[in-house]
């Protein structure tokens, strides 16, 4: 039963049918072959209720928010102020990608956009001021997905929703990890130019009055960043009503930099809704699919099939960031969350791993994915924002930073507190 | 073929307007219904059970319009190795297995219309919200995408009879990378340049 559930879902993948639909397809092929129940009969219910979750409200608005910070200018400003701040340290502007990239993760849900928002400001610079180009594109890309771990995230709400984990807790144990990964970055930008100072640039300096002068460009983000995460933990919000106020707070800061306009509103509208219909696509189609895997009894299958290996708690997490790891360099990962998730998750649970802190584990992964060829969605944007050149040197820029994500995973399977830490004490 | 492609192509814009317009309005709706519950005390009411039809009801509208611009998600890493023609069979088939899977999301989604209008059935929330109103709009978002679908996959046959492949693979084909980061940066490049932002 398993082998032929895998065997279609990757002849469906591999053929290039749309992931909503291979999952889709799976789910009616599965029930033809081993339900006795008509069990599509349930699909406009279930599809019905998935399209109706409150939680999964927050998916549209975090895309709105990003789109109304990108189109309205507002992290252009905040680039070009944080030049003037961070390049002091040998590699200089590639710090400010990797700052630049942390603080818009902190307003941002999306690594995607966190990319392609830093990517097209800071990209001027590389020839400018003669830095290594590999290593410049290298921290946008990995910096980008600094997006999905620093709260907010997309990525964490579908992994709550998908295991039923409370989505305040995982915001909260994205941040210590989101520093130290942002700070890891950093590092190894660091070590790059202290082994080949050829890399690192001319460095620029700033006087302090020119920097004071461009201090109040970080505000709007800092704005957005407390309208959200402040809101859910005063208590004044749940997940979503954050991501509504977020929503607010960006068209306010948009109308007060006099960007907020009907054609600048309605192009946001397309590229939202857009995504949002291919992200709830894909999840309305792995609603059915994991209720007809539940009912013909497949996730108990691979349950007991991997319990029947004896693997110890300490071996199963190596198993999976190694599963994960490959997957990732082949797989989408939206789709790698919603066709892996709820059959691997609750694996982990019940070896005894807490929720909270393997979701901050799946999401460094998740991450991870997104840096490794051939299919790694950040590489593809950066690549995109330049004229020329191959896509090889992206590839090979963000290679010291894969380790760096490597180590990353390493620390939080050794310190777990780092992630549960936070949650420990606000449950206080 | 021209005037139905243009058409659908209007049609999914305005979708996507107005899907966009009901998330903007479950935003406000919602914000407002935070600030009221902190400093007044008291609620709307119901402002999460709208937000949900919100997002019912323009991710239905919207699934068109993705289709359309080829937003739905494709793995093409071996597709891109496959020779054209057979490229071009396989984007038949993923075009009719995705309508065929939310065809029936539609055709099962009509008889939850039908039920909630049999038993006329409202939500349990203090709303009491006739079932059947945004379940109906839902389906009619459905049946956007399936109309849609259908003009694309006539506009995708007849380019293949005339034998214009490439303008076929345009229409089903998989956005490779390049051409959607291309959209993207073409955009933020535009703004920059354009410069009436700042």
């Amino acid at each position: 039963m398993l082998g032929t559930a895998l065997l279609i879902l990757i002849g469906l993948l591999a053929l290039a049918v749309p992931v909503a639909a291979g999952l889709g397809v799976l789910g009616l092929a599965l029930e033809w072959i081993y339900s006795k129940l008509p069990l599509n009969l349930a699909l406009g219910e279930i599809s019905w209720a998935a399209s109706n979750n409150f939680l999964l409200v927050a998916i549209p608005f975090f895309v709105l928010l990003g789109e109304i910070l990108l189109r309205s200018g507002i992290a252009e400003r905040m680039y070009n102020s944080l030049v003037l701040w961070v390049p002091w340290l040998p590699g200089g502007l590639m710090h400010t990608n990797i700052a630049a990239c942390a603080m818009f993760a902190a307003t941002s849900g999306s690594s995607v956009a966190t990319a392609a928002t830093i990517g097209t400001v800071a990209m001027g610079e590389i020839r400018k001021r003669g830095y290594s180009e590999r290593l410049f594109l290298g921290t946008i890309a990995a910096g980008g997905t600094l997006g999905i771990l620093i709260p907010p995230s997309i990525n964490m709400i579908v992994y709550g929703v998908l295991t039923d984990t409370s989505i305040p807790k995982l915001y909260l144990a994205g941040f210590i990890p989101g520093f130290i990964l942002a700070s890891l970055f950093s590092l190894t930008v660091l070590i790059c130019c202290l082994l080949r100072p050829a890399w690192g640039g001319k460095r620029t300096s700033a006087s302090w009055g020119q920097r004071a002068r461009v201090l109040p460009d970080l505000i709007p983000p800092i704005v957005v960043f407390i309208s959200v995460i402040g809101s859910i933990y005063t208590g004044w919000a749940t997940a979503t009503e954050s991501a509504a106020l977020g929503v607010i707070a960006a068209l306010v800061i948009a109308a007060w930099r006099r960007s907020l306009t009907v054609s600048m509103l309605l192009r946001a509208f397309e590229g939202t809704m857009r995504t949002t219909a291919m992200i709830m696509a894909i999840l309305i189609a792995a609603y059915f699919l994991n209720f007809v895997m539940s009912s013909i009894g497949l996730l108990s299958k691979v349950n007991d099939l991997i319990m029947g290996l004896r693997l110890t708690p300490g071996q199963l997490l190596f198993a999976v960031i190694v599963f994960y790891v490959i997957l990732g360099m082949f797989m989408e990962t939206l789709s790698m969350t919603v066709a892996t998730v709820p059959i691997i998750a609750p694996i982990m649970f019940k070896a005894g791993y807490d929720p909270v802190w393997y979701g901050v584990l799946f999401v460094i992964l998740t991450e991870t994915a997104m840096i490794t060829p051939p299919v790694g969605i950040n590489l593809y944007v950066v690549q995109g924002l330049r004229k020329s050149g191959r896509i090889t040197d992206v590839i090979i820029g963000a290679l010291p930073f894969v380790l760096a994500m490597f180590a990353m995973l390493a620390i939080i399977s050794i310190l777990p507190n780092i992630a549960l830490w936070l949650p420990q004490i606000a449950a206080k | 073929m021209e005037h139905v492609m243009t058409l659908a192509r209007r049609v999914s814009r305005f979708s996507l307007w107005f899907s966009g317009a009901l998330v903007l309005l479950a935003a406000v709706l919602i914000g407002i219904d935070v600030l009221l519950r902190k400093f007044f005390h008291t609620s709307i009411g119901g402002a999460d059970e709208l937000a949900g039809y919100a997002l019912a009801i323009g991710t239905s509208w919207s699934l068109g319009a993705a289709l359309l611009d080829r937003a739905h998600i494709r793995i093409d890493s071996l597709y891109g190795f496959f020779w054209r023609w057979l490229r071009l069979a396989f984007d038949f088939v993923g075009l009719v297995l995705f309508v065929g899977f939310f065809g029936l999301v539609a055709w099962r989604g009509w008889s939850v219309v039908q039920q909630s209008w049999v038993s006329s059935s409202r939500s349990h929330t203090a709303l009491a919200t006739p079932t059947i109103i945004p379940q109906a709009a839902w389906v009619l978002g459905l049946m956007i995408l399936l109309a849609v679908a259908a003009a694309l996959f006539v506009h995708a046959a007849v380019l293949i009879v005339r034998g214009d492949a490439g303008g076929a693979a345009r229409t089903i084909g998989t956005r490779t990378a390049e051409e959607e980061v291309e959209e993207e940066v073409g955009f933020l490049k535009g703004r920059k340049s354009g410069g009436g932002v700042r």
